[in-house]
């Protein structure tokens, strides 16, 4: 297992961080320790602290003298030997005194402020004590009548705190040593188990880097599916690639398709041209020859230019600057006007509807749009039969306008009908030879109408003709019909 | 020579077969979709199929796996705008015999188209002999004897067919099919007139020569085998 991670990656952070909050909270566990222990030792000292001093006390006994004074007997008193006490009676007379003491005359000392009693610091010779006062009483001669004399007496009983302090820093010091080794176990543990938690991770960006151009093969690991955290992330890598693949799969075949239509059109030139040379021919073969070479590469002209035209309506980005718009019935009746030549050769009747009153713009620029009109009428007449009407209306939505386009045409077959916005798709190939289409026509209105945000849609019924209906989006300026903006 | 034509495109169609026609003098047969490449292969007996292959309604190689499907072994010369080895592999493996790549030489098609129907009929020379008899292919040219022999073009299509099957008998029904595309009426007679000046041309190149067609009464006709004696 390796273990080796970046500073910037999630695996170190989130260890980083929940080793920082196990340092802070055994920060946390040493202070109260801290605070815990110097409590109970210090209550246990005191404890002890009161119990050698009523042992002192103890000590304290009928002097035997005429002024019933009373003495401290030293020699029973076991007592530690560092500590210190001294002993008055009521009268501020000095009992007796440890060894190791010049008494509290001499000595700074510190009231301490605890519940338990009148407890105060001394220091002495650089040690530290603690100390409590003591006020006690004894009866000299109690078998005397009036129940003895009452002697009262203080006493001033102290310990060093040394050994106090280093139970405490034992117990503090256990603690902090506990804390230390379990942020040693549990790092180390954390990096394992993080790496084990990340592995659906990896694996789904292993399969992930397999993908290429020649393979989209795409499939997570089932984990990866199931990781909460993951499903985002692999549905949009999965939906990525998808869209990605269809892309390329589109330039692709509209490659392909280009390379085919090229070729086709080239051999058809060539082949031309070397039927004419066979053999010789007369003058008037020749130009006959050469005619149909000239009609071929202008097809073939024709082709070239509308594939490019269909390239630039399908890349994506937009120019900058402002987006041109169209007046959409204007540019209806120039094109109209232009196509009307072209009608009349096929005996057929253009019949624009008038439209609504009004300025229609289409996020469109001039002349795509009237390149989107001239495709869907050109291919409207060339569908119709002689002395037959093809007939455009315009209606208008809210923020939409409606272009129809009717002929009354062979119609289209159901089967092909889907086809028939795809790029080099003839849906009857002896309409190849009367209309002379390249195939990319109705795919270039499709581009347009798309690109401007709209739609474009063929309904056929056959025998009885073909309606496509295109769906714009109104620009921002068409209902303000009186702005006088020039169109086209 | 009949040929079938299979391609969609109709400027390139129009150009191959007048190729076809002009050249070897082949007769021509165009489907210009799938389907009907389809129906005519099953409705004539053809001697070469040249196959576009990306066709409406049912593509090359669909074409191409219906007529090996019936155990045709009719040449088929495949013409592909496609590129990559794949495709070729594919259609050579579905029993193409041949291929060429679009935008092809005429000439070039016009020779693989030659080779391939004589490959077909087992001929592997473009020079072709029988008796005393040759024809060049390449040139359309024919000796006996080593004298040449001037034949009109049907005469000499005639012969071209014969002599690719030598001592077989041709009936009158399949040198039409061959020599002629649909668009011909059919009439044997025309076939028989075509048949005895080809023979008379034939014997009059060498005095006193044995007759090199026979006509097998009401079966058809074939280059008389007997005659390889005398050579």
């Amino acid at each position: 297992m390796r273990l080796a991670f970046q500073h910037r990656s999630i695996a170190f952070r989130l260890i980083a961080a929940v080793l920082a909050v196990e340092l802070v909270s055994s920060l946390g566990v040493i202070l109260i320790s801290l605070g815990y222990e110097r409590h109970t030792h210090f209550v246990a000292f005191d404890i002890s602290l009161r119990g050698r001093a009523d042992s002192v006390l103890g000590a304290v006994q009928d002097a035997e003298d005429a002024a019933d004074n009373v003495m401290l007997n030293q020699a029973d008193l076991h007592l530690p030997p560092d500590d210190i006490y001294e002993v008055y009676d009521q009268f501020g007379r000095l009992l007796g005194r440890s060894p190791n003491w010049a008494g509290m005359a001499n000595t700074a000392s510190t009231p301490s402020n605890t519940p338990h009693g009148n407890f105060f610091k001394i220091v002495l010779n650089g040690r530290h004590y603690r100390a409590l006062q003591l006020h006690g009483s004894r009866i000299v001669d109690p078998g005397e009548r009036g129940g003895g004399k009452l002697r009262q007496v203080t006493i001033v009983y102290g310990g060093p705190t040394e050994h106090v302090w280093h139970a405490i820093r034992g117990a503090v010091e256990f603690y902090a040593g506990g804390s230390i080794v379990l942020l040693l176990v549990t790092g180390p543990l954390i990096a394992w188990l993080l790496h084990r938690g990340l592995l659906p991770l990896r694996q789904l960006a292993a399969l992930a880097g397999r993908v290429s151009v020649d393979s989209w093969y795409f499939s997570p690991p089932a984990s990866a599916h199931l990781t909460p955290e993951l499903a985002p992330l692999t549905q949009a890598i999965e939906s990525v690639l998808e869209r990605l693949e269809r892309s390329f799969t589109q330039q692709k075949t509209f490659v392909s398709d280009a390379a085919h239509e090229l070729k086709t059109g080239v051999a058809v030139i060539k082949s031309s041209l070397q039927l004419l040379g066979m053999r010789q021919r007369t003058p008037a073969e020749y130009m006959a020859g050469l005619e149909r070479c000239l009609a071929d590469s202008q097809r073939l002209e024709e082709t070239v230019a509308k594939m490019l035209t269909l390239a630039r309506f399908e890349s994506v980005q937009s120019s900058p600057g402002p987006q041109p718009t169209a007046d959409l019935p204007d540019c209806l009746r120039l094109t109209v006007n232009e196509l009307a030549t072209f009608a009349a050769l096929h005996r057929v009747q253009l019949v624009p509807a008038p439209p609504p009153p009004g300025m229609f713009f289409v996020p469109i620029a001039a002349e795509d749009c009237s390149v989107l009109l001239s495709n869907l009428l050109l291919n409207a007449l060339q569908h119709s039969p002689p002395d037959s009407t093809v007939e455009a209306h315009l209606t208008t939505g809210s923020e939409v306008v409606n272009l129809v386009i009717e002929d009354h045409g062979e119609g289209i077959d159901p089967e092909v009908l889907p086809h028939v916005f795809d790029r080099f798709y003839r849906g009857d190939p002896s309409r190849t030879r009367t209309t002379g289409g390249t195939g990319l026509g109705l795919a270039i209105a499709r581009a347009i109408a798309e690109r401007a945000g709209g739609s474009i849609s063929i309904a056929s019924r056959p025998g009885e003709g073909t309606t496509v209906t295109v769906c714009l989006p109104l620009a921002a300026e068409s209902q303000a019909s009186q702005s006088n903006q020039p169109s086209a | 020579m009949r040929v079938l034509l299979v391609e969609d495109e109709v400027r390139l169609a129009d150009n191959l077969a007048a190729a076809l026609r002009d050249g070897p003098g082949f007769a021509v047969d165009w489907a210009e979709d799938g389907l009907a490449a389809d129906d005519f292969a099953c409705a004539a007996s053809y001697d070469l199929v040249i196959l576009d292959l990306m066709l409406p309604k049912l593509d090359g190689l669909g074409v191409l796996k219906r007529l090996r499907g019936r155990q045709d072994s009719t040449p088929v010369l495949v013409l592909t705008a496609k590129d990559g080895k794949d495709s070729i592999v594919q259609l050579l493996n579905a029993g193409a015999d041949d291929y060429l790549a679009k935008p092809f030489d005429l000439g070039e098609l016009l020779a693989r188209a030659k080779a391939l129907i004589r490959r077909g009929k087992g001929a592997a020379h473009p020079t072709l002999a029988a008796l005393d008899l040759s024809v060049n292919t390449l040139e359309q040219s024919v000796h006996r004897n080593g004298v040449p022999v001037a034949l009109s073009p049907i005469e000499y299509r005639i012969l071209e067919y014969l002599i690719h099957r030598p001592r077989a008998v041709v009936s009158k029904r399949e040198l039409l099919e061959h020599l002629y595309d649909f668009n011909w009426e059919h009439h044997s007679n025309v076939i028989e007139a075509h048949v005895s000046n080809l023979r008379k041309k034939l014997d009059a190149a060498v005095p006193d020569a044995e007759p090199v067609i026979e006509t097998m009464r009401g079966r058809g006709y074939r280059l008389a085998p007997e005659a390889e004696q005398t050579s």
